[in-house]
């Protein structure tokens, strides 16, 4: 009742007209709340053994939304943290279908019936590996293009941990992909020269590599096709 | 409480929490929201650091989402004004993009697809547009041939603009201010 009473307070001063009607609207319907449906005596008696009311709602109903509302936000969490887990048809498992681990693949360019992937970016050409840390670390050699060219790296659930693009144009990448174990074991000797490699550690044993070209003109397309399918992921050892 | 209503009680929980979960993971990309206009990014979930919704929606929709260090993404499907975004309109994208290596505006039908045409021009990149003298684009979306910065719509009812920009020097994650210079959609005439 508190809270009605201070709402059409606090309503009372601005506007006198409306707020007397809200108050004599809010009047009615706190009288018809009060009064309890015939039968709705009984029903609440069995529902809880406490007997009182807010604005004529049993605390037996108010209980159950609040039961429900509880179930459903742990409903709601839980699936939403289970849900990379339990999909089904993320890239990686899509792309998983197409080609066999560590190897790189071209994507076709997306089109109104060919969409490998949803929201790729048509502008650019695409070659996927889908690696597997299992055995041996993931060496990913991306060369030059004429443009723009980047490569990202995801874990099986489509995160992206890091990428990298060509900083200076003409260049190529190389990288090498390791666990966290793996990159441990690295000799001490080739620490050394680990400062000159690319060394970056996989939250994952699992993922996918992604590499993109940008095509500034249309007709450079095949070009640079040509230039990407250069690309390659393969097992270091 | 007896039997029955316990077991609907449940069920209507659960069928509640995974509803909502549907709703969460179909219309948003994450909880660090970036607004510019009708433009919406979501900086955040193209890093390792995606909150559980990116990560969710990200896992269903069975994308690769970009690098943040790669490009940084933003989707409108509605005018300025608030209008959806009508193929059978036509609708004025204008002003400065945001500083970037380069940038692609893409076009998409209802289910995210690109629209099918004879000229097979599904968006327009930094490198075809073309440039007022001041640095600003003026893209026009129509179901029939424009001169200038066009994107054919198909006159598909319901559409997506999803303008990527790649290697850009700015952070967007500081907030929603950074965003203020996305160019304006506004739609000019409906047939």
């Amino acid at each position: 009742m508190t809270g009605l009473d201070t709402a059409h307070g606090r309503l009372d001063t601005p506007k006198g007209g409306l707020a007397r009607r809200l108050r004599t609207l809010l009047g009615r319907l706190r009288h018809r709340l009060r009064r309890p449906p015939p039968d709705e005596g009984e029903n609440r008696r069995r529902l809880s053994p406490v007997h009182w009311s807010v604005s004529g709602i049993s605390a037996g109903v108010l209980l159950s939304a609040a039961f429900i509302a509880v179930l459903a936000a742990i409903a709601h969490i839980v699936s939403i943290l289970a849900m990379p887990a339990l999909a089904e048809r993320t890239a990686y498992d899509r792309l998983g279908e197409l080609a066999d681990a560590n190897m790189m693949v071209m994507l076709p360019d997306p089109a109104p019936d060919v969409q490998v992937l949803p929201m790729m970016d048509p502008a650019f050409i695409s070659a996927v590996c889908v690696f597997d840390l299992g055995e041996h670390p993931l060496k990913v050699r991306v060369p030059a293009t004429a443009d723009y060219t980047s490569v990202s790296f995801y874990t099986a659930a489509g995160l992206p941990f890091y990428a990298l693009s060509d900083q200076a144009a003409g260049k190529g990448i190389e990288l090498e992909l390791m666990t966290a174990s793996q990159k441990a074991a690295l000799p001490e000797d080739e620490e050394i020269t680990a400062a000159d490699r690319l060394v970056i550690e996989s939250p994952s044993p699992d993922g996918v590599v992604a590499v993109r070209a940008f095509v500034r003109e249309r007709g450079m397309r095949e070009m640079i096709r040509r230039q990407l399918e250069a690309a390659s992921c393969a097992p270091s050892r | 409480m007896r039997l029955l209503p316990l077991v609907f009680t449940l069920f209507l929980a659960t069928l509640l929490g995974l509803g909502v979960t549907w709703v969460a993971v179909s219309s948003s990309r994450g909880l660090d929201r970036v607004q510019s206009g009708a433009w919406v990014g979501w900086p955040r979930s193209g890093t390792a650091k995606a909150d559980p919704y990116a990560r969710a929606a990200v896992a269903r929709s069975g994308e690769l989402p970009l690098e943040l260090a790669d490009g940084l993404l933003f989707l409108a499907t509605t005018d300025d004004a608030g209008h959806p975004l009508d193929g059978r309109c036509e609708t004025r994208i204008a002003g400065v993009m945001p500083q970037a290596r380069l940038w692609t505006l893409t076009l998409l039908d209802a289910d995210g697809r690109v629209i099918p045409n004879d000229a097979e021009r599904f968006g327009l990149t930094s490198a075809e547009a073309v440039y007022a003298a001041d640095g600003a684009v003026d893209v026009r979306l129509a179901a029939r041939a424009r001169p200038g910065n066009w994107i054919p719509t198909g006159a598909r009812p319901r559409l997506t603009l999803a303008l990527r920009l790649y290697d850009a020097p700015f952070s967007f994650t500081s907030g929603a201010g950074d965003a203020s210079t996305l160019p304006r959609i506004v739609r000019e005439q409906c047939q």
